[in-house]
């Protein structure tokens, strides 16, 4: 199984950095979300600010945004290179169908000759369907400087 | 001597444009660091973010590390954040909770209101050193609290807050006094930026509808409107439509008043579209605004303004709830803090929707945020080009109905704004503004 999994978590970051969004956010579940918290050691996305707090309906419009002709601050648009590593299941919290991934991630993008790194533990939580395939429950990224200076961000971690 | 006198500084200044210089010159930023911020009431933050006796965050206020605390007589302390002793920052973490504050250098403590609290082993100072010198953390020499924002100036000259303020005050009364309890709490923490932009930029920015049908237009979907900003989830509340069909302007946005008061302060009104009206979770919000109110909930309940710019550095958003807190940090180069804005016994729906909504859009991924703050970066990287020297503000130039308070008042997408600033910092800088 780790192998399937694996597999299913580095074609996810390879589809973020060819840009194909659309493909990126299929693999989300209907109920699903993808969560970067504000603040270090959050329990809940209303605790505290989120940098990211997507349910499924505003990852299309983040991905219509990306793709929008009028997109100025994607003028050229940023490049990005995920490197996932330390993939371990979670043992004890994977209950019927449901699976928790750990790893860990750093994702260094590139625009307007800056190039910028941040890195993170990853979770997710993946549903395997009754087709054999995996969904993500939700995808939760905790960056080690969350609650430090930003300039701005377009592509998902 | 300073390179800039009050001729030079005039000559910056046109009736419909700025010198590039006002944006580039580094001697004009250390100018305006002595004459605009040091002359000013400084928003520090908001008494929530220390909640209980010995709570405590830092911060950095123009070039300054600063401590905010509360004692545990209840009362609110602005420090600089300096040891007494040989400078050391005392407290480093971003917020913390302390009996007293102990400098780790050589253990000097000071308790929460920031008096000295003593030495250890003071034997080997000489009789009566410590306990005659003065050793308590230093404070800004003026500080006050106006509804639970917190407010210091560097200058003890300065004018009292409620004059700097002005007619400025309905607008901080008008985001607390939606709240059913009148108190609004900051318990989400905030957003942290640094982008390398002159600070007037994102003032000029701020009450500026000329640009958001052309920089914002990435956020709008094909029928013009944008992504839902504000309300619950499936409502249409806080959709803003910035575009009609085939991407032609809104004619609407003309007739949105943008208006200003002295001390180069500005405002505009509240967007047509900024939040729905019904539906249950309004309807406890009137119940429990009705309750605390009565006859005068209709009022209080009302949103009147989009954003309101308390010159020279932060900003109240009312459809995003949240303060902005621009930090000047060189002449190319601003830090600003949002910090999202609950109104207290409001709906905790209604709470959720509004930091969903400061998420959505002015977080560091925030698709406005992100449009505005690459506009303002390629301002300060245009504007060293050479050729023009100009930096124009003309639009309906003349229209603004202007009072002898100092006050104006414009329609749509004229620059008036952006007028009114800089007629405001050429009063600073030439040291000739009302009440300072
Ligand atoms: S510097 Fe703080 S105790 Fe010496
Ligand atoms: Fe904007």
């Amino acid at each position: 199984m780790i192998r399937e999994i694996e597999a299913f978590i580095y074609r996810e970051a390879r589809l973020l950095d060819e840009r194909r969004f659309e493909e990126w956010i299929e693999l989300f579940a209907p109920e699903g979300y993808y969560w970067v918290p504000g603040a270090p050691d959050q329990e809940d996305p209303y605790q505290s600010v989120s940098i990211f707090f997507d349910d499924l309906p505003l990852l299309k419009t983040r991905i219509q945004r990306i793709r929008h002709p009028k997109i100025h601050s994607q003028e050229p648009p940023t490049r990005t290179c995920h490197l996932v590593s330390n993939i371990e299941l979670a043992k004890g919290e994977n209950i019927d169908d449901q699976i928790a991934v750990f790893s860990a991630q750093i994702m260094t993008e590139f625009r307007l000759d800056k190039q910028r790194s941040y890195s993170g533990r990853v979770r997710h939580l993946l549903r395997l369907t009754a087709e054999g395939n995996f969904e993500i429950l939700w995808k939760r990224v905790d960056l080690i400087n969350c609650d430090g200076l930003f300039e701005t961000l377009t592509i998902p971690f | 001597m300073d390179s800039y006198d009050q001729v030079s500084l005039s000559s910056l200044i046109g009736p419909d444009r700025v010198h590039k210089d006002y944006y580039i010159d580094p001697e004009i930023f250390k100018l305006e660091i002595d004459r605009i911020f040091s002359k000013s009431w400084l928003l520090v933050g908001h008494e929530s973010q220390v909640p209980n006796p010995g709570d405590y965050v830092t911060l950095t206020l123009l070039d300054q590390p600063m401590l905010m605390s509360r004692h545990r007589d209840g009362s609110i302390h602005v420090m600089f954040n300096r040891c007494s002793h040989r400078g050391a920052r005392v407290c480093t973490k971003p917020s913390g909770k302390a009996l007293r504050f102990e400098c780790p250098y050589h253990g000097w403590a000071f308790h929460t209101n920031g008096n000295h609290a003593g030495v250890p082993y003071p034997e080997r100072y000489a009789d009566g050193f410590i306990k005659g010198g003065d050793f308590d953390l230093a404070r800004p020499p003026k500080q006050e609290l106006y509804r639970g924002f917190v407010f210091v100036a560097f200058d003890s000259e300065v004018c009292d807050l409620d004059s700097f303020l002005g007619p400025m005050r309905d607008h901080i009364d008008n985001m607390v006094d939606r709240s059913p309890l009148g108190e609004l709490e900051a318990p989400a923490g905030m957003f942290r930026y640094r982008f390398a932009a002159n600070w007037k930029i994102q003032l000029e920015n701020l009450n500026d509808l000329y640009h958001p049908m052309f920089t914002h237009a990435s956020t709008t979907a094909e029928d013009g409107t944008q992504f839902r900003r504000q309300g619950a989830e499936g409502d249409e509340a806080g959709k803003v439509k910035l575009l009609e069909k085939h991407s032609s302007l809104n004619m609407q946005w003309e007739e949105q008043v943008i208006a200003g008061h002295a001390h180069g302060h500005t405002y505009m009104q509240r967007f047509p579209m900024d939040r729905e009206n019904q539906g249950p979770v309004y309807e406890r919000y009137k119940r429990s605004m009705v309750d605390a109110y009565g006859g005068d909930a209709e009022a209080k309940m009302m949103v009147h303004h989009h954003n309101s710019i308390f010159f020279p550095h932060w900003s109240i958003q009312y459809m995003t709830q949240h303060i902005r807190i621009m930090n000047p940090i060189s002449v190319d180069c601003t830090e600003n803090i949002i910090i999202p804005l609950k109104l207290k016994g409001a709906p905790e729906e209604m709470w959720k929707s509004a930091l969903r909504s400061n998420n959505n859009s002015h977080s560091p991924s925030g698709m406005v945020m992100a449009d505005d703050m690459d506009a303002w970066v390629r301002c300060q990287e245009g504007m060293q080009a050479n050729g023009h020297d100009w930096i124009v503000f003309a639009r309906s130039v003349g229209e603004e109905s202007i009072d002898n308070e100092g006050s104006f008042e414009g329609l749509g997408t004229s620059e008036a704004n952006a007028r009114h600033q800089h007629k405001a910092w050429l009063h600073y800088m030439c040291g000739t503004v009302q009440g300072v």
